[in-house]
């Protein structure tokens, strides 16, 4: 489903994807975890098409189409979604109206009708329901005034609604209580399926607890030095990077 | 001198068509002759003068138009409410009635001398206020009795029409008795036959405890020049309150003078302005806190896109005296595309010291992680920008609490940003 090859990308001078490789196939759960500043959130602004980067080497397909020369909406409309670390406050636009607009955009790209406002409402609430938030929400301004709880639930709520086939989660977990997290996960569970993938970008073990991976990798200096199963980020978790880092210069 | 000189051949031109029609004008000869006298007195402004900085009338000075005739029949844009008169080239295109959403109406009689030519001075359009005041054939007084209350909204559609390039001079006064309230949209439009000049002037005063809302869309066609003095005298408690949208003309300068006379006077004056194409738009605002406990908003959005240009400066004064009064002051720009500009100058001057006054102001792009984050959700570039943009007016167009103008405006501004953000993107 994605394809991930050799990818190099740079912000001015500045490199910070080095040679990455990645697979993932429908249905898996990836898990990619590493220290700060290894370009775990890089990887999820490239995938999702954010401008300044610039990909100097390698290839990036999703379901068998070059990806890179995609624009952002055009990812989206193919099934790629970005659950953003920092969620963007948009006053004035509501959050129905985005919800309907994406929807809209995404069904437009699948072949399928526009729904009409009923029909919409009746999904909306329903997923809202899910993933327990308040109708009210609908006619405030996207992330006005939510807080990182909330931004978060909203991230998830959207990803709910445009059924993506590839989840990108960056940091979901970050800022999120410990019943916050439980709602998100249970929100990102409920979304698994055989024909969908999910990428989680984290930097702790604790999200794991609740979304289970299929595959860990340890991502630091740009490459992705090893991959193992659910218990690799518990041993990341006991003996921090240093060692992932310490056995890949050695190889 | 510059060429801005009173005697240039354009205040020539209008001296001498004042001449011919000065016979069949209404009201005071002597208040007509003092009021063209002013005009030629004052010339048209250079961009050497302060208040005119960023604004040339090259254009309109160079242009000669004829005073215009009362319009036997014109095509008014259909109408927003249902309450609503009709002047063509200043004069009711019908019988004028005698009330209307609670406003008592009445023109200027032939022989009166009367508060409805009164000279309105200062600021960069005294030049124009007295042009208009010279010319105007068919003053309008709307009058709202003592205490007496109207929520319904009288529509007054100013037009501009004919085959020829015209200048018209619609004049409205307002008065609000004591305890009155009231409320008026203000709509100025014209044929875009030709290249017409609107030039005109709203004159009202407002009692102690009265209100006054009055919703303005200016839109006039891509050809127009418009020229518009709004003064208001606001009474102890009374409540003058100003919805603008100035979104049409080729050429528009609106002066916005509103004067806080009365203890706990208030002042509302808000707006949206759109410069796109090759228009040019400037708004002076000019508040005076002159009374103790008076107090004060101006927001203005203003949007400008391709060769469009906005000028925008919001004054407010809080003169001596004026204790525990509280003004603020918000103005946000912003480009949309490369090569519009807008220029604008908040200024505060306060010489009391009791007061709270805050102003700020932005110039700037959209946001560009705003625009990412609807891209991300499917929404295409002009989308996105187009949404963005909405919300950016919306805050000062939520205050517009009249539903068939609020969503005329909205209405609008879309169709004016799709066009444009196509082209840009």
């Amino acid at each position: 489903m994605l394809s991930i090859r050799n990818l190099h990308a740079q912000i001015g001078a500045r490199k910070i994807l080095k040679g990455l490789s990645l697979e993932v196939n429908p249905g898996e759960v990836h898990a990619i975890m590493g220290p700060n500043g290894s370009g775990k959130s890089t990887l999820a602004s490239v995938l999702a098409g954010r401008a300044g980067y610039e990909v100097t080497q390698g290839t990036a397909t999703f379901m068998g189409e070059d990806l890179l020369p995609l624009e952002p909406e055009e990812r989206a409309r193919r099934g790629l979604f970005l659950a953003f670390q920092y969620p963007v406050e948009i006053p004035g636009v509501n959050n129905a109206y985005l919800l309907k607009a994406g929807l809209n955009a995404v069904r437009k790209q699948r072949g399928l009708a526009e729904l009409d406002a009923f029909e919409f409402l009746q999904l909306i609430k329903y997923k809202m329901k899910l993933m327990q938030m308040d109708e009210s929400f609908l006619s405030r301004g996207v992330n006005e005034g939510f807080s990182g709880g909330e931004k978060k639930r909203n991230e998830i709520l959207q990803m709910a609604v445009l059924e993506p086939k590839l989840a990108l989660l960056d940091e979901t977990d970050s800022g999120l209580d410990i019943d916050a997290l439980r709602v998100v996960a249970n929100g990102v569970n409920s979304l698994r399926s055989p024909e969908r993938a999910i990428v989680m970008v984290t930097h702790y073990q604790r999200l794991l607890d609740y979304i289970e991976p299929d595959y860990v990798h340890v991502l630091a200096d740009g490459r992705i030095l090893r991959t193992g199963d659910k218990s690799l980020a518990l041993e990341l978790e006991r003996r921090g990077y240093d060692w992932v880092r310490q056995e890949a210069s050695a190889a | 001198m510059n060429a801005a000189s009173p005697s240039s051949p354009a205040v020539a031109h209008y001296r001498e068509a004042f001449e011919r029609v000065r016979p069949v004008l209404p009201g005071s000869p002597a208040r007509r002759a003092e009021a063209m006298a002013r005009f030629a007195e004052l010339g048209f402004p250079g961009t050497r003068e302060e208040a005119w900085k960023y604004t040339t009338l090259r254009r309109l000075e160079a242009r000669r138009f004829t005073p215009a005739a009362a319009a036997g029949e014109a095509a008014a844009p259909a109408a927003l409410l249902t309450q609503r008169l009709v002047l063509a080239n200043g004069a009711p295109l019908q019988a004028l009635p005698s009330s209307l959403a609670g406003f008592r109406l009445s023109s200027l009689a032939a022989d009166t001398e009367d508060c409805l030519l009164r000279p309105i001075t200062d600021l960069g359009t005294e030049r124009f206020a007295a042009l208009n005041a010279a010319f105007t054939a068919h003053p309008l007084l709307l009058e709202m009795g003592p205490n007496q209350q109207s929520d319904e909204v009288l529509q007054v559609t100013m037009l501009t029409t004919g085959a020829t390039p015209v200048m018209a001079s619609p004049r409205i006064a307002v008065r609000m008795a004591p305890g009155s309230r009231g409320r008026l949209l203000l709509e100025h439009a014209d044929d875009d036959a030709a290249e017409h000049f609107t030039n005109a002037v709203i004159d009202i005063e407002l009692g102690a405890d009265s209100h006054l809302t009055v919703y303005r869309l200016q839109h006039q066609g891509t050809k127009a020049f418009h020229v518009e003095r709004i003064e208001a005298r606001v009474g102890a408690g009374a409540r003058c309150i100003v919805r603008d949208s100035q979104l049409g003309a080729s050429l528009a300068r609106l002066d916005v003078h509103v004067s806080l006379d009365g203890r706990a006077a208030h002042a509302e004056v808000t707006g949206v302005f759109l410069a796109d194409g090759s228009r040019h738009l400037d708004s002076h605002i000019l508040i005076d806190h002159r009374a103790v406990e008076t107090t004060s908003l101006q927001d203005y959005r203003g949007i400008a896109a391709n060769k469009g240009r906005g000028v925008f400066n919001g004054k407010t004064i809080v003169h001596p005296g004026a204790q525990q009064s509280s003004a603020r002051q918000v103005n946000r720009n912003l480009l949309l595309t490369p090569g519009a500009e807008i220029d604008t100058k908040p200024d505060l001057e306060i010489y009391a010291d009791d007061v709270q006054c805050s102003h700020g102001t932005t110039t700037g792009q959209l946001d560009p992680n705003a625009l990412f984050y609807l891209r991300s959700r499917g929404l295409d570039q002009s989308e996105a920008r187009s949404a963005l943009t909405r919300a950016f007016a919306g805050a000062v167009l939520a205050l517009v609490d009249e539903p068939a103008l609020a969503s005329r405006v909205h209405d609008e501004l879309d169709r004016r940003l799709v066009r444009l953000l196509e082209v840009a993107a």
